[in-house]
Parts: structure tokens; C-alpha cells; sequence
């Protein structure tokens, strides 16, 4: 029984990203590789910022401000990974362009190009799903379950997979959207990723008040959707006016 | 086909990186369902790894590194005397001995260390069989097995091949992981020292062995996992081959083998004419560049085709004969080289050796022991590792150990993750607190 509740955790957490990886991601090896370099950059740069914050932790106080300071410098940190990330991609991208002319093969497509940065965002949400909640999943496979105090509605590995889900469709989709931001030179897309992943890391510190997590975590789905919502329609509209500018070139 | 090119490229490092995953995956999943497994035994087993210093979790810690490091030392040495022992049977052609030791020792290892496996697995999950069944059938596995890795004049199915390969390498690695801890680190640095010298220096034991196979344009004597699935196997095919080594007699090499699909031996001209019209040379070129991993830099590796005439081809040329004329394997080889140059497809294929997989699953099960989270990230660590490793071997172009990038890079994010960043995950997460 314990073991399906396991299972069913891990599946809760990363059942979306599974099917993204299956259907988008494994058919195509390149994609894999990105995936799995995004993810070990990810494991890196937690790797950097727990050795920051290793020295002040644990936090002894139940004050909110250490808690508000650790997601802000994290959250900024990783956004700024995300530029370096970006300046790797265009080279890898000129790359792969001069390979495509060596074979005699098309260049990359949009399609690709949104593909590489789907791979790569899916990378990062992969790593965070895996590190804050599958990891901790461990005693869930056992004879007992966990509750925390402060939001006691559920038990913490199925509040945990909840909330990582909604950090995983975060993450993958702000990165479709900040790359094509970043490649269209589109300010508002630039701007809306680092408010999103903001928006929701704030949005956890809410948790910290008893029973918050009530709150926090619907609006939480709510910044999930709307990043999901704007990667979709922004998706839509590059389609569209590629199309429009398809179209003459292929009568004339 | 108008695919773009992502779906070519890096089709080879999947193909490798793939069968280390699982072979990892089910190492972990072993060690975690038999935890049972290596405490019920009680007395710690002797093996050839702690010859010297049995570890008790009382002795102190001076003592565990340096009762670790004796154990280690001596592990090496007894590998090196092996390798050394193979090579010279291997240069004096006893090479029917060699095949059948090979036989004989997957036979062991399937049969018995396997078999003790399934019995604790059985035993982990009470699974209702019987003794006689359960011999039948591990007898039947065993056979298939041993047939199947050292096939000869037996069309055996390529994928049936690697199933056991990977097996061997999980069931060598999960009785690896009932080491005790420090003797399983300063092993695992000592191999990976070991496999360094032992393919990059001259006079290394597995440079001096692949040399020979090269020089033979024979299989190599060693169990080594395939990830191409064989074109036309050209016995005489210049596979002179670039390879990685590794560690232990039965070890240990990516090695990069080409073989040229059509023989060489049939005149030139209606061999080139045939492959111009055919239809399946652009699907057959495609694949091989496609081949040349993941970047465009290297791509000119397997760029062979006349067409395009670049200095490449040049390149490799004199790559050939100068090879050739180093190992002084006779004029004859290179000039065939030259002479088939042209119309010579190559279709490479990496070669991974079982030693390999064994000592990276040993390094994830070992971090299983701890927590899920120091898998992951020896996980991660380990497949960049082989990464960076396939990338070196396109730009280097010869054997290259796999073992010490990886090792290195696993061996680090462990002690990273255990020290630093599970205090801060657990913390924070344990708040519900996550960005």
C-alpha cells in the first residue's frame, strides 16, 4: 500500500514531464543530451547556493525574513543562469547551423529551436522535481507517512509532489518563453519569466504561516497556469506570423 | 526524410549512455530492495578487494583510510598482474585459452554470484518456486548467457548480447557494493588512477592489448559492450581500433572500431559504382556522420566521402599509414588502407567496456546506500563524465580510459551533496519552501 502511495507521489510530481519526455524529448538523442546538461547545470548551481547558505543553515529562528532572503538570492541566481544558459545556446545553435550546412540538411527549424529550449527548461524542472520532492520520497516507500505541523491537511510528500508539480510547468514553459524572448529581443517576454518564478517562490513563503499552504498553493496553480498560458499563446502568435510570412514566398 | 538534425545527432552517445543508465538503475533498485542482503550475511565476506584490512564500523578513521588504501593498493596490483598475465597469452596467441577462461568466468559469474542474487531476491519478495525449477532455469540462463557473449559462427541477436553484457556488469557491480564504505572509495579512485596508466601510458598493459587486437584486426579478448548493432561483420575489416580502457581482466574499454562494410577485396570500381547509385548510401552516410557526436567541430572525424574533397580526407590518409607504420603491422595494411580509401564506408561504433559499467553502477550503489539524492546527482555526474569522455575520444581518436572523468566528477558531487546541499534541500523543503 505504502508502496503505491510512493509511486503514486512520484508519478503525481513528475507524470507530466514523463510525457512530455516520452512523446517530445526520447525520440529525438540530441534533446536528451540537452536535457540532461540542463539538468546537471540545475544540480550545479544548487550545489553552488547551498554551499553559500550551508554556513547560516539551519535556521534556528521561525522568522520569515531569513526564509524571504534565501528564495530571493536563490531565485536571482537562477535567473541569472538562465543568461548564461542563453549565451550557450547561441553558440550551440551556430553550431548545430554549421553542421546543418556541412550535411546538406535544413537548418534548424523553429519548431527546433522551441524543442531545444523545451528540452532544456524541462531539464531544469526535472532537476527541481527530483531534488526537493523524489528525494525526499525515500520513507514514503516505508511503513509510515509524515505530516507537517504547519499545513497538516495532507501528508507532506503529497503536498510536496503537488507543489513541485506546479514548480515543474514553471519551469519548463518559462524557458520556452525566455529563450524565444531573448531571441526576438521581445522585452515582456524577457521580463515575465524572472516576475513568474518570483511570483511563485514568494508564494511559498506563505506556507510558513500555519495552514497557509491553503492558500499558497492554489495561488501557486494559478501562476503555473498563467506561465503555461502565455508560453501557449506566445507559441501560437511565432506560429501564426511565421506562417504569414511562409505563405507569400511559397506562391511567388 | 527532411527530419531536422537533431534527430541524428548524438544517436551513438544515447546508444551508449542508455544501456549505463539501466545497467545503473538496476544496480540501485538491487541494492535497495536487498539491504537485507548484505547485513544478514553478518561476517563480512573476504574477497579479493580487502585481501589485507577486513573494515569494522568500530575501527577509527585513521585506520579505516589507511586499512582502505592497503586494500586498494593491492586490488590494483592483483589486477595489473592479471592484465599483464593476458596480455602475454594474448602476444603468444593462446588465444582458444583466453576465449575459454572468458567462457568459464561468465559462466561463474552468471551461475553463481547470479544465482545468489536471485536466491536473495526470491527470498526478499518470498517468491513461491522451486529448487529444481529455479536450477533449470538458472542453468538455462546461464547457458544462453555464455553463449551468447562469446558467440562464434552463431547468429546471435545483437540485442541479446547486450541484455547480457549489461546483466554481467549489474551483477559484478551489486557484489561490489557489499564493500564496505571507505575500502569502496579509495577502490574506486585507485581503479580509476589504475585505468589511466594503464590505456594512456606507453607500456600500459590495455594500451599494449589493444595495440595487438588492432594490429590483428581481431575481436578483442575482453568482454566490451557494443552499441552499434553490427552492419556486415568483415572479418578482415581495418578495425584498428581506438579504444578505452579500463580496469580489471574483465574490463573495461570504449573503444571505436571501424569497419568497412563492403569488402575491400572486390575491386574498386564496381563497389563505387554500386554504392553511387545505390539508394541506401545517403541513409548509410547519414547515419555516419551522424555518428560523429555531438558537436560540428569533430564531425569531420567520419567525414569520409570523396565528394566533398577536403583536407579531411587527407588527414586520415595519413592517419592511416602512419598508424600503420607505427605498429609495423606490414606494409600491406596500410596500402590496402590507401587503396580502399575511397569507396571505404566506415561505420564506427563505440565500444564500452563491462569494467566500466561495473565500477559506475558500483559508485551509484554505493550513494543508494545513503540517500536517493546523492544517486541523482552521481547519476548526473557519472553520465557527463562518459560525455565528456565520448567527446574527447572524437577529438583524440584513440583509446581512452572512461573511467577517471567519471569517477572523478561522481566521487565529488557525492561528498558535494552529502555535505552541502541535503542540509539545505531537507530545510527548506521541509517548510514547503521551494523556488
Amino acid at each position: 500500500m505504502t508502496l503505491a502511495a510512493g509511486i503514486g507521489y512520484v508519478l503525481l510530481a513528475l507524470g507530466p514531464s514523463l510525457t512530455l519526455f516520452v512523446t517530445v524529448i526520447s525520440t529525438k538523442p540530441f534533446l536528451i543530451l540537452t536535457l540532461l546538461s540542463s539538468t546537471l547545470v540545475w544540480l550545479i548551481s544548487l550545489i553552488v547556493l547551498s554551499g553559500v547558505w550551508r554556513v547560516f543553515l539551519p535556521l534556528k529562528t521561525t522568522a520569515w525574513w531569513p526564509y524571504a532572503i534565501l528564495i530571493l538570492t536563490s531565485i536571482a541566481f537562477q535567473e541569472a543562469l538562465r543568461l548564461v544558459l542563453w549565451r550557450g545556446y547561441q553558440k550551440l545553435e551556430d553550431m548545430l547551423d554549421a553542421f546543418a550546412d556541412r550535411v546538406a540538411k535544413p537548418r534548424l527549424y523553429l519548431t527546433d529551436k522551441m524543442q531545444i529550449a523545451l528540452a532544456g527548461g524541462l531539464g531544469h524542472g526535472l532537476a527541481h522535481a527530483v531534488f526537493f520532492c523524489i528525494s525526499l520520497l525515500t520513507p514514503s516507500f516505508g511503513p509510515a507517512t509524515f505530516y507537517v505541523d504547519k499545513c497538516s491537511y495532507g501528508p507532506f510528500f503529497l503536498i510536496s509532489a503537488i507543489i513541485s508539480l506546479a514548480f515543474v510547468t514553471i519551469h519548463t514553459f518559462s524557458m520556452v518563453i525566455a529563450f524565444n524572448g531573448y531571441a526576438e529581443g521581445n522585452k515582456t517576454d524577457q521580463m515575465v519569466v524572472p516576475f513568474f518564478h518570483l511570483i511563485a517562490g514568494t508564494l511559498t513563503l506563505v506556507n510558513l504561516v500555519s495552514g497557509g499552504c491553503i492558500v499558497g498553493i492554489p495561488l501557486l496553480y494559478v501562476v503555473a497556469l498563467s506561465t503555461l498560458a502565455y508560453c501557449g499563446n506566445m507559441v501560437w502568435r511565432r506560429f501564426t506570423e511565421t506562417q504569414i510570412r511562409l505563405t507569400p514566398q511559397n506562391q511567388s | 526524410m527532411d527530419g531536422s538534425i537533431l534527430e541524428s545527432i548524438g544517436v551513438e552517445i544515447i546508444g551508449v549512455m542508455s544501456p549505463v543508465s539501466i545497467c545503473m538503475l538496476l544496480v540501485v533498485l538491487i541494492v535497495y530492495s536487498l539491504t537485507s542482503f548484505s547485513s544478514s550475511s553478518g561476517e563480512p565476506i573476504r574477497t579479493a578487494a580487502n585481501l589485507v584490512y577486513l573494515e569494522t564500523p568500530t575501527d577509527s578513521t585513521s585506520e579505516k583510510i589507511e586499512g582502505s588504501l592497503l586494500n586498494a593498493l593491492v586490488f590494483v596490483i592483483l589486477i595489473a598482474a592479471v592484465t599483464f598475465l593476458l596480455v602475454l597469452l594474448y602476444y603468444y596467441n593462446f588465444t582458444n585459452f583466453l576465449k575459454n577462461y572468458m567462457r568459464f568466468s561468465a559462466f561463474f559469474v552468471l551461475g553463481v554470484m547470479g544465482g545468489s542474487i536471485f536466491i536473495s531476491i526470491i527470498r526478499q519478495f518470498s517468491i513461491p518456486i522451486d529448487a529444481i525449477t529455479c536450477l533449470i532455469l538458472l542453468f538455462n540462463f546461464t547457458v544462453v548467457g555464455v553463449l551468447s557473449i562469446f558467440a562464434e559462427g552463431i547468429p546471435i541477436p545483437i540485442l541479446l548480447r547486450q541484455v547480457y553484457m549489461v546483466l554481467l556488469g549489474i551483477i559484478v557491480a551489486a557484489w561490489f557494493t557489499n564493500l564496505p564504505e571507505w575500502t569502496t572509495w579509495t577502490l574506486l579512485v585507485a581503479l580509476a588512477l589504475y585505468d589511466l596508466v594503464a590505456v594512456l601510458a606507453p607500456g600500459g598493459p590495455l594500451k599494449i592489448l589493444v595495440e595487438l587486437a588492432s594490429s590483428r584486426d581481431d575481436e578483442l579478448p575482453a568482454l566490451v559492450y557494443e552499441a552499434r548493432p553490427t552492419v556486415s561483420r568483415n572479418p578482415r575489416g581495418s578495425g584498428f581500433g581506438l579504444l578505452v580502457g579500463g580496469a580489471s581482466s574483465e574490463s573495461v574499454e570504449v573503444e571505436m572500431t571501424r569497419h568497412n562494410p563492403t569488402d575491400s577485396r572486390n575491386g574498386g570500381d564496381s563497389n563505387e559504382t554500386m554504392e553511387e547509385t545505390s539508394p541506401l548510401v545517403p541513409s548509410l552516410r547519414d547515419r555516419m556522420r551522424s555518428s560523429s557526436s555531438g558537436s560540428s567541430e569533430f564531425s569531420s572525424t567520419t567525414d569520409r566521402i570523396h565528394q566533398t574533397g577536403t583536407d579531411i580526407i587527407e588527414d586520415e590518409e595519413v592517419d592511416l599509414s602512419a598508424l600503420g607504420a607505427i605498429l609495423g603491422m606490414g606494409g600491406n595494411e596500410s596500402r590496402r588502407g590507401r587503396e580502399i580509401i575511397d569507396e571505404e564506408e566506415t561505420s564506427r561504433g563505440i565500444k564500452l567496456g563491462l569494467g566500466d559499467f561495473v565500477f559506475y553502477s558500483v559508485l551509484v550503489g554505493r550513494a543508494a546506500m545513503y540517500d536517493l539524492m546523492t544517486v541523482y546527482a552521481c547519476y548526473l555526474a557519472i553520465i557527463s563524465g562518459l560525455g565528456c569522455t565520448l567527446i574527447l575520444l572524437s577529438v583524440f581518436r584513440q583509446a581512452l580510459p572512461a573511467l577517471p572523468i567519471s569517477i572523478a566528477l561522481g566521487i565529488m558531487f557525492y561528498f558535494l551533496t552529502r555535505l552541502l546541499m541535503e542540509p539545505f534541500v531537507v530545510g527548506t523543503s521541509t517548510n514547503l519552501m521551494m523556488f
